[in-house]
């Protein structure tokens, strides 16, 4: 009874090593960084490192356009891929639901993408969208001019249904564990009034799940605002006039390619802070309802 | 009724205060021990520079330079077996900068490094990972014999030389000969000197052939412009460097002439807006690239020859100046054994080595006097002995800080203006000019 | 779920079994979108000569065969790097499993003061972005600890997966309180009650948790790209994401090239999941995951 209380301590302390050594250490280090001019030097190398207080978040908020400009790149993302990401999910978890025949090979052909490296996945996405690829053969003169990933519009859009693709296995897993819980007299309530699949699935199903829409809308924002490895393997730095350009992919071509780690890490916290204030707004607004 | 829970709760609350007091404190000791050992570790000491014994350097990953780099290791280890180098070629990476700069944060940089680029020097310097010749004795003079005045071009603004002037690839046009024939163009004296006959041969080639005339990246990587804009724009400014004195160059007259010269051809559609997906030359997709003497052990299936990169009027090819695309050796301040380092970078380029060097690979030593000392390789290598003539005219990447910065700036407003379109040339240089000025002064972005 | 039977012969059955119908071919041609990339990846590592015509697609097997591994073999040894991607991912596994096992059992089953406050700090994981976090922990590594070209240095920031943890503490959240309090009666101590009562009922949620983690370490390039610099060392993620962006351009089919990598990296992850699926997915719906 009482070798409860400290063994929970033991037992979680491993865990919060973890953390304090892998999480709040680079944290504090970054947030500390995004104060000053900070580059990193060579071990024993006397730099000046001059204190620029809130002069990085100044110019970066201010008067950095690439910024702004990959701002605008995220939310056409996530315009894209959140509400086609509830939307599929929910619908493939109901059919999923239904007992049809072959459930086991659908479920296994919807997760697939999840399980497989963003590199394997971006390289045949490249090889099927680019000028000569497969997709523009079968479009023929319908085909984008200029091309998929270097045309302004459907580049990040390109993307964000490769990520979207890739995703939904994991979402569509969320909602078939919701399903589970819907009262089942609900539907047996609906087939009496004579509704038909799609009444039921109206007016019992996606009521039901709201709460995990609520988590699906708030996760695939997350996820989606720290955007960078399908940007950074498909089209390597934003594409034309960077059109896919993430705003962690900035944060990472700052901080390692221009080694200008002091802006780099403004970029980083600046973003943490937007992606938890989204993130709260969504559960305020969604909660609401 | 309190539940037995919370009864237990409160009886073991003290204990349980102390041991979680206990956890906490433990932790925060953890992570200042943590935060402690990263920030310790010396760097090399003076010592270093007189220090001789054993040492590291990394070669690039071309190819032939992989096998010069092996055989010269190869004669000094068998001179010098106490001061034996081990050599490998350099980790790969989206770009050697970036490779570079985590080595020399990591403070495991090699010794040397046999493929700096001079644009990546004033970061490397501002790091702390280099050595200067200076701290050398005789280092500096070495250099200038061996170069010559153009050696100024390196010297960093603190007024120390942090790198050696090793080699270059004086940037050229090559031209297939066979499809220049085919489009109906003189594969012996092609009319690419003026921007007018350049632009007429590229018409002709794309409405002939069906394809691109010459195909530059439409990458937006900070070096792209080195093969672009910057050989034309040196060749028009007759040598003038993209910032020079804190002062743009390129964003009034001649260079945006220069500037709206590419861009008619790309609203001509003569050049795709996509970067090829294979070697667009070698694949005979382009008729001409824009390349250094490398050129030469590639391209080995082809029938082709070189001429200066075009000019707006004209000028007689030996007033013509052009992009070096210059790679050179750094001392990096890991180094433990400095002096060796020293000895062993004299060693490597060395007449003699400079010569097995240029007999391997084709590039060109920046050694003053190329093509005297060398002549009978030219002789036996026209190819190679055009690119010889120009390499006695190149212009350098302008030493400044923020110098990678700058070059992104500037690749972002031609990509923007020339490749695309989106905005006019002199709008979009303008602008750029303006973000480069404050760039060099050293004010972060 | 069981619908209420209603035969297929009157007006509500006939929509019902029409929407069944129209559903089933709507779930089938999902199905051939999802999987048609994967079959596309194969036919694309397995042809010489790319091939982007639509025929292309559906080549005879005599065409195919292995010269793109080949290719791309010469310049990433692939065994080597596989071999590195299982060292890499089977530490953060293991990690995860008793790091991560330990700390969802205080998570959930036992009481002590700054529970939610660290369960709070777990979400929190998630929200941060990795390259945020990627700077100082190259220089605490690298430069701190002097784990460059190791494998330690590669797992130690993966070591424990919060998801995994937030599997566990759903998991066992859900295990009857009598069970475990009897043993404790008996005088059995937590660790023994963990690992000889609640472990042997867990293998689902273990299952899970080493599927989930191991997608993480086996698709990591970043990372163990910038802590690695001798090629021998690499994980297969990073070669091949290394041969992508640098070398593919100066090989004669890039995309074949690329794309047997790419089969070589997707398939141990495939073939894994497609065993180990039935515990997935039943576990996943058993465990809800609400915040």
């Amino acid at each position: 009874m009482r070798s409860a209380r400290y063994i929970g301590y033991l037992f979680i302390l491993p865990y919060l090593t973890f953390l304090g050594l892998f999480l709040a250490f680079p944290l504090g280090f970054a947030v500390w960084m995004s104060f000053y001019d900070y580059f990193f030097a060579a071990p024993g190398a006397q730099v000046e490192r001059p204190f620029v207080g809130l002069g990085n978040y100044h110019d970066l908020l201010l008067r950095d356009e690439t910024f702004r400009t990959t701002l605008g790149n995220i939310f056409v993302f996530i315009a894209v891929n959140v509400p086609l990401t509830v939307a599929l999910a929910l619908v493939l978890a109901a059919a999923l639901n239904a007992r049809l025949p072959g459930q086991m090979f659908f479920r296994t052909s919807y997760y697939l993408p999840y399980v497989t490296a963003s590199v394997a996945v971006v390289a045949v996405w490249g090889y099927l969208f680019f000028s000569e690829g497969l997709v523009n053969h079968i479009l023929g003169n319908l085909a984008p001019h200029p091309s998929w990933l270097v045309n302004e519009f459907w580049a990040m859009i390109v993307i964000a249904l490769l990520v979207t693709w890739k995703q939904l296995g994991y979402y569509v897993l969320l909602y078939l564990a919701a399903l589970q819980s819907i009262p089942r007299h609900l539907y047996e309530a609906a087939d009496v009034d004579g509704a038909g699949a799609l009444g039921k699935f109206w007016n019992v199903t996606v009521p039901g799940l709201r709460p995990v829409t609520m988590l699906v809308v708030i996760l695939s924002t997350i996820i989606g605002a720290n955007l960078f490895t399908e940007p950074y393997l498909l089209t390597n730095g934003g594409g034309p006039v960077n059109q896919t350009l993430s705003p962690i992919l900035y944060m990472y071509q700052i901080g390692i390619e221009q080694a200008d780690a002091g802006y780099a890490a403004a970029i980083g916290v600046t973003m943490a802070i937007v992606v938890l204030a989204i993130a709260a707004a969504q559960r305020f607004v969604l909660e609401r309802e | 009724m309190p539940h037995p829970e919370d009864l237990r709760q409160c009886e073991s609350n003290q204990k349980g205060d102390w041991v979680m007091k206990r956890t906490y404190l433990l932790l925060i000791c953890l992570a200042i021990a943590a935060v402690l050992s990263a920030c310790g570790g010396g760097g090399g000491s003076s010592d270093a520079v007189t220090a001789t014994g054993p040492i590291k350097i990394w070669y690039s990953d071309n190819a032939q330079e992989i096998t010069w780099g092996k055989a010269t290791v190869k004669a000094w280890n068998q001179d010098h077996p106490k001061e034996k180098v081990t050599g490998q070629e350099i980790p790969a990476g989206e770009t050697s900068e970036a490779v570079i700069q985590a080595a020399i944060t990591a403070g495991n940089a090699p010794c040397l490094v046999w493929n700096v680029a001079p644009a990546a020097v004033p970061q490397f310097q501002r790091a702390g990972g280099l050595v200067p010749l200076d701290s050398f004795e005789g280092g500096v003079k070495y250099a200038r014999e061996r170069t010559g005045d153009r050696v100024d071009q390196y010297f960093s603004p603190d007024g120390k030389l942090y790198q050696l002037p090793w080699k270059s690839n004086p940037v050229m046009i090559i031209y297939n000969k066979k499809l220049f024939e085919e489009a109906g163009l003189d594969p012996e004296n092609p009319e690419l000197a003026t921007y007018d006959e350049f632009r007429q041969s590229a018409e002709t080639l794309n409405s002939e052939l069906g394809i691109a005339p010459i195909w530059p990246s439409a990458d937006q990587t900070f070096f792209q412009a080195w093969f672009d804009y910057y050989p034309t724009f040196i060749a028009a400014t007759g040598g003038d460097q993209l910032v020079e004195n804190g002062k743009a160059q390129f964003d009034s007259g001649t260079g945006l002439d220069v500037g709206e010269f590419w861009r008619s051809m790309y609203e001509a559609g003569l050049i795709p807006q996509e970067s090829p997906q294979v070697d667009a030359f070698a694949e005979e997709k382009s008729a001409m690239n824009i390349a250094g003497p490398w050129a030469v052990a590639v391209y080995t299936d082809l029938d082709w020859d070189v001429v200066p990169v075009p000019t707006p009027d004209g000028k007689s090819p030996e007033d013509i100046y052009t992009f070096s695309d210059a790679k050179n050796v750094s001392i990096f301040s890991a180094c433990k054994n400095q002096k060796t380092a020293f000895e062993y970078m004299k060693f490597a380029t060395s007449e003699e080595n400079d010569r097995k060097f240029l007999e391997m690979t084709g590039q060109m030593p920046l050694r003053e006097g190329l093509e005297e000392e060398y002549a009978d390789f030219f002789e036996e290598n026209p190819l190679y002995a055009k690119f010889a003539e120009q390499a006695s005219r190149t212009v350098e990447v302008p030493n400044v800080e923020n110098s990678v910065q700058m070059w992104q700036r500037f690749r972002n407003a031609y990509s923007e203006s020339v490749i695309f379109g989106k905005e006019p040339v002199d709008k979009a240089f303008a602008a750029a000019a303006k973000d480069i000025e404050e760039l060099v002064k050293g004010h972060g972005r | 779920m069981t619908t209420v039977a209603k035969s297929p012969a009157t007006p509500a059955g006939r929509r019902r079994a029409f929407g069944s119908v129209a559903g089933f071919l709507a779930l089938c041609f999902g199905a051939f979108l999802f999987v048609f990339p994967f079959y596309y990846m194969v036919v694309g590592a397995l042809q010489a000569e790319p091939d982007v015509s639509i025929s292309g697609a559906f080549p005879p097997p005599g065409e195919l065969s292995l010269t793109n591994f080949h290719t791309i073999n010469e310049r990433v040894p692939l065994l080597r790097a596989l071999f590195n991607s299982v060292v890499y991912t089977g530490g953060v596994i293991l990690g995860t499993l008793i790091i991560g096992i330990l700390a969802g059992y205080a998570l959930s089953r036992l009481r002590w003061r700054g529970r939610s406050l660290v369960l709070n700090l777990v979400l929190l994981t998630l929200i941060i972005p990795f390259q945020l976090l990627m700077i100082p922990m190259y220089v605490l590594i690298v430069r701190g600890w002097g784990l460059a070209d190791s494998y330690l240095g590669m797992i130690l920031p993966f070591l424990v997966n919060s998801t995994a943890v937030f599997i566990f503490r759903q998991f066992f959240m859900q295990l009857p309180e009598d069970m475990l309090d009897a043993a404790r009666i008996d005088g059995a101590s937590e660790l023994r009650i963990l690992t000889q009562i609640v472990l042997p009922l867990s293998k689902p949620a273990i299952l899970t948790a080493a599927l989930i983690t191991f997608i993480g370490p086996w698709n990591e390039f970043l990372w163990p790209f910038l802590v690695t610099k001798k090629a021998e060392m690499q994980p297969l993620a990073v070669a091949l994401a290394n041969y992508i962006s640098s070398v593919a351009a100066s090989t004669a089919n890039p995309f074949g090239a690329i794309l047997a990598g790419a089969v070589v990296l997707a398939v141990p992850a495939v073939v894994l999941f497609v065993i180990f699926q039935r515990y997935f997915v039943e576990s996943e719906t058993s465990t809800s995951l609400k915040e």
